[in-house]
């Protein structure tokens, strides 16, 4: 490597590999002193090992702050020397998508996660007052786990990370331009970012959804310090307010990913069971069970091993969820899986590291647990509390050896592959625990902890099981709801029910148990996003089914109805459901070319409504990404969604300029010459035309016309599809030699040409040739597109919101209840 | 008995039910011969042959695209999808389809494509650019 490289800014790399390693080495400094700090027993230190701790950690945010600010720095500034730069953004892309660039690839994902996690330590150097040493211990620890991540070191032909101020031509990329110390003067625009991705809702859901998967280290740094430090009882009240902060964090983001996934239709809907997704959720289903067994233990004193358990186990499925998506396993069943970026093995060391703690404190610590021997009352609060923590526990455990299929053939050589029908699978099974889940949140309301009064108990629940079967037998009854799969049914009764007895719960709230309004709002929102999800889901319509006949075949049209995508020609008005649309036209914005499409409802012959919708694609990274246009209604949405085009090809354009004239007919139909007098009309496909009158004072552009010469214009008005297009081609003969000057209509697909005058007895009868050339229906502009109804889907995002209230106004409630010493 | 053992047998035996179910309902990768054998739907790893051609034109029919695959045996058979085509098909390097076979056509109901791992399209890329400038030169 002696060549000198022209051109490359090399400071902002070289500064942000120190600040990586600075990051790692201060973590692991600091993961040290906390660690040495813990174990010290000297009644009267001096608090050395301590003070060295903090100081590491705080070098580690200073180290992470400034990788950021460097990241940022290269691609704004757009230095395609480094790889980061150069793969995931280009010149054009705006601001806000240079952002969402930031965490686009692996490395700037792990250098979220990293961050987060310095900002929860220093709220914890904070406030954690004496569980501070131990707790930051881990903090630190999953510092030096991440920090190796994007370490970049390369030992022999291992490397250890992958950093994300990897050069370009560094990364591993052969080329002889490397060759070149110009290389860079080739390097005109990065690759850009994936137009899938260039979506608003990219720029939050990732920092939401990594604050959500960093906040677990918290609840698990406590429940590991009480283990370690033997306070096993202290522990549990000053990490629910953390446990309630992940859940719903990472509960927002999770969702935040399906209203990215709902907008932008990727996935034919808000969820789609993808690998990727499921693996999103099995933290937030564990910690949520958690959080109840949590809540159990600390105000009857049981399920102390199962809220420990659970508490561990959700941190070590959020490393497993991110080796899942990181690692490369699932390529074969995700579409959303990033590829290996060679830190499989890293990964499953850092699964291994945690999970090991995991397993070695609940063995070594199980004898002295604080274990009850007395069962719970059957009719106990905490009973069933414990009861609906295990499902949702079943319900993730199930997620899990599903999504698993590639880990267990690779760890056992088998070759599974997932469900044919993986979305019909998971519905029915989650359906089947969401049934019990739905219902024990709805009757445990009614519980009290310790004692209930049974008669009393059983009364209120059958009421308002009564209550919510009314109520379920109508939404069922409005919404076409009953077609479906016997379960479905059950889990919107036992959703509905959900919503009632919380509702109750709630009312009484007002009258002064304020206390309990926070669950029962987590629980209300919990019922009604079932209720939307359900709906939805369930009830969602394909409208633009293709009814034209047009088909290949109909012995392929028979097997493989019904048909979803319909054609649109340009200016060619369909009918589709119980909309007229048509397709007027497509422009240009930037990198997104948009569609305009024509709604228009008719009754009894009129116009009720109309809109106009604009889905648009975008390409990049030779590429198309189709992004749809919604109306929305308050209880439905209407998606229009284009699946294939012929307006513009990612073929380059090159033949079709060179050709000319010659060229020019090949994109048209071979030509049919009318003769006609004035007044008359010739029929086309498409249409007819009219010769309306003859101008024999045409002026023409830069040709100027002697005395001698004819220039005679043909007036033309061309009606079709109810539109009306006036046109003028001109004959004429200059000199000695004949010229036409044929005139396109391109919204219509036609080119004219004034071809001969034939004379006639008298002026009346004299008559002219016209030439018609249509375009055939293949090079006609056309738009392939997909509509589709998703009804009631607000009282999914209705039921995500309120749910998300709810666990706030709990996280208010139990902080109130900590008395941290 | 005690109530804990009760939940411990019911979990039990939740578990077991989830794990038959599952192993009842993941499929099996196969190859077209396997297709042919078995009236059920399974998965068929492979690639395009790009030698052959790829029928799709929206204005005969908007949801019909066919083309050729070969499955990792080396065993060629046409392939019909129900939809559009997929964006990039061509690009793609391996191709994992959902279906069965009708006939001698393999029917399609999902195609999930792997596209060129990212660093092979770096290289792809970066040729195309300096491509571009010598051009100019």
């Amino acid at each position: 490597m002696d060549i000198v490289f022209k051109g490359e800014h090399l400071l902002p790399g070289q500064l942000g590999q120190f600040f990586v390693v600075l990051a790692f080495g201060a973590a692991l400094f600091s993961f040290i002193c906390y660690f040495f700090a813990t174990q010290e027993t000297a009644p009267k230190s001096d608090n050395s090992w301590l003070r060295l701790g903090r100081i590491g950690y705080w070098l580690n945010t200073v180290a992470i702050v400034g990788m950021g600010i460097c990241l940022f720095y290269i691609l704004y500034n757009h230095y395609f020397e480094y790889h980061y730069a150069w793969s995931y953004t280009s010149r054009e892309l705006p601001v806000y998508y240079l952002i969402s660039g930031f965490w686009n690839g692996q490395e700037g994902g792990f250098l979220l996660w990293m961050f987060w996690e310095a900002v929860l330590g220093n709220i914890l150097i904070w406030r954690a007052k004496s569980w501070e040493k131990p707790v930051m211990t881990t903090l630190a620890l999953s510092q030096v786990v991440l920090g190796t991540m994007i370490l970049g070191l390369q030992i022999g032909s291992a490397h250890i990370g992958s950093s994300p101020f990897m050069l370009l031509r560094n990364s591993g990329i052969e080329g002889p331009i490397f060759q070149n110390p110009d290389y860079l003067s080739f390097i005109k625009d990065g690759k850009g970012m994936n137009p899938s991705l260039q979506n608003y809702w990219m720029i939050i859901h990732p920092p939401t959804l990594f604050l959500g998967s960093a906040s677990l280290v918290v609840p698990f740094a406590f429940a590991v310090a009480g283990l370690w430090k033997r306070r096993y009882k202290e522990w549990v009240q000053p990490a629910i307010p953390y446990a309630l902060f992940s859940c719903m964090v990472l509960g927002t983001g999770v969702i935040m990913g399906s209203f990215w996934a709902y907008e932008s239709l990727n996935f034919d809907g808000f969820w789609a069971w993808d690998p990727v997704e499921n693996a999103s959720i099995f933290p937030w289903l564990i910690l949520v069970a958690a959080v109840h067994v949590l809540v159990v233990y600390k105000n009857t004193g049981h399920s102390y091993f199962t809220a420990t358990f659970l508490t561990l186990v959700a941190f070590v499925l959020v490393w497993y969820s991110s080796f899942l998506a990181r690692s490369g396993v699932l390529g074969e069943s995700s579409v959303h899986a990033f590829t290996d970026l060679g830190l499989f093995w890293q990964l499953v060391i850092g699964v291994l590291i945690f999970l090991a703690i995991t397993a070695y404190l609940l063995i070594s610590r199980f004898k002295e647990m604080p274990i009850t021997k007395k069962d719970e009352e059957t009719y106990s609060r905490e009973f069933w509390m414990f009861v609906g923590a295990i499902f949702l526990g079943l319900s993730c455990f199930h997620l899990l050896v599903v999504t698993s299929v590639p880990v267990w053939n690779l760890m056992f050589g088998t070759k599974f592959a997932p469900p044919t029908d993986p979305i019909k699978h998971y519905n029915v099974i989650q359906a089947s625990f969401a049934v019990v889940i739905a219902l024990l949140s709805g009757f445990t309301q009614f519980l009290k902890y310790k004692k209930t009064d049974v008669t009393r108990f059983f009364i209120t629940t059958l009421i308002y099981l009564v209550f919510a079967a009314l109520i379920t037998g109508l939404v069922v009854y409005a919404t076409g709801f009953y077609k479906l799969h016997f379960v479905f049914i059950i889990v919107m009764l036992c959703s509905v029910y959900t919503i009632v007895s919380n509702g109750k719960i709630l009312a009484d709230s007002f009258k002064g148990k304020y206390k309990l309004a926070g669950s029962a709002v987590a629980h209300i929102g919990f019922g009604l996003l079932l209720v939307g999800a359900l709906i939805s889901a369930g009830t969602k319509k394909v409208v633009s089914e293709n009814l034209t006949g047009e088909q290949y075949s109909a012995e392929f049209a028979k097997d493989e109805n019904p048909k979803e995508n319909i054609l649109l020609y340009k200016n060619e008005p369909l009918k589709m459901g119980d909309y007229m649309v048509t397709f007027k036209g497509d422009t240009i914005e930037g990198a997104s070319h948009f569609f305009n499409i024509d709604y228009q409802r008719i009754n009894e012959g009129k116009v009720t409504e109309s809109f106009t919708l604009r889905p648009n694609v975008i390409q990049a990274q030779g590429g198309m990404s189709s992004t749809p246009d919604t109306k929305h209604y308050l209880f439905h949405d209407l998606y229009t969604h284009i699946t294939m085009t012929n307006v513009i090809s990612t073929a380059p354009q090159t033949e079709e300029a060179s050709h000319g004239e010659e060229g020019d007919d090949k994109n048209y139909d071979a030509p049919v010459a009318h003769e006609i007098a004035i007044g008359d009309t010739m029929a086309y496909r498409d249409g007819i035309i009219v010769l309306k009158g003859l101008n024999k004072n045409v002026k023409l552009q830069n040709i100027p016309l002697t005395d001698k010469d004819i220039a005679v214009g043909a007036q033309l008005e061309v009606i079709t599809h109810g539109k009306t297009y006036q046109s003028e081609p001109v004959y004429m003969i200059k000199g000695r030699a004949v010229f036409d000057f044929g005139k396109k209509i391109e919204d219509a697909g036609l080119k004219l040409r004034f071809t001969k005058i034939i004379p006639g007895q008298t002026v009346a009868d004299g008559k002219v040739e016209i030439t018609v050339y249509q375009q055939p229906e293949s090079k006609k502009k056309f738009i392939v597109l997909k509509a589709i109804k998703f009804p009631y889907i607000n009282f999914l995002w209705a039921g995500t919101i309120i749910m998300i209230i709810g666990f706030f106004m709990s996280i208010l409630r139990r902080n109130k209840e900590v008395k941290t010493v | 008995m005690k109530k804990s053992s009760i939940i411990g047998i019911v979990v039990i035996a939740i578990a077991i039910a989830v794990i038959i179910s599952t192993y009842s309902n993941t499929s099996t990768y196969g190859s077209f011969n396997d297709a042919k054998a078995t009236k059920s739907e399974l998965h068929v790893v492979g690639h395009l042959n790009k030698t052959k051609e790829l029928f799709y034109d929206a204005t005969k029919d908007a949801n019909y695209f066919s083309f050729y695959m070969k499955d990792n045996k080396g065993e060629e058979c046409k392939v019909v999808f129900s939809g559009t085509k997929p964006q990039d098909f061509e690009r793609s390097e391996q191709i994992v389809l959902t279906g069965q076979m009708k006939g001698n056509e393999f029917h399609a109901s999902k195609i999930l494509m792997k596209c060129p791992s990212k660093y092979t399209d770096d290289k792809l890329n970066v040729t195309e650019v300096s491509a571009k400038k010598s051009a100019n030169l």
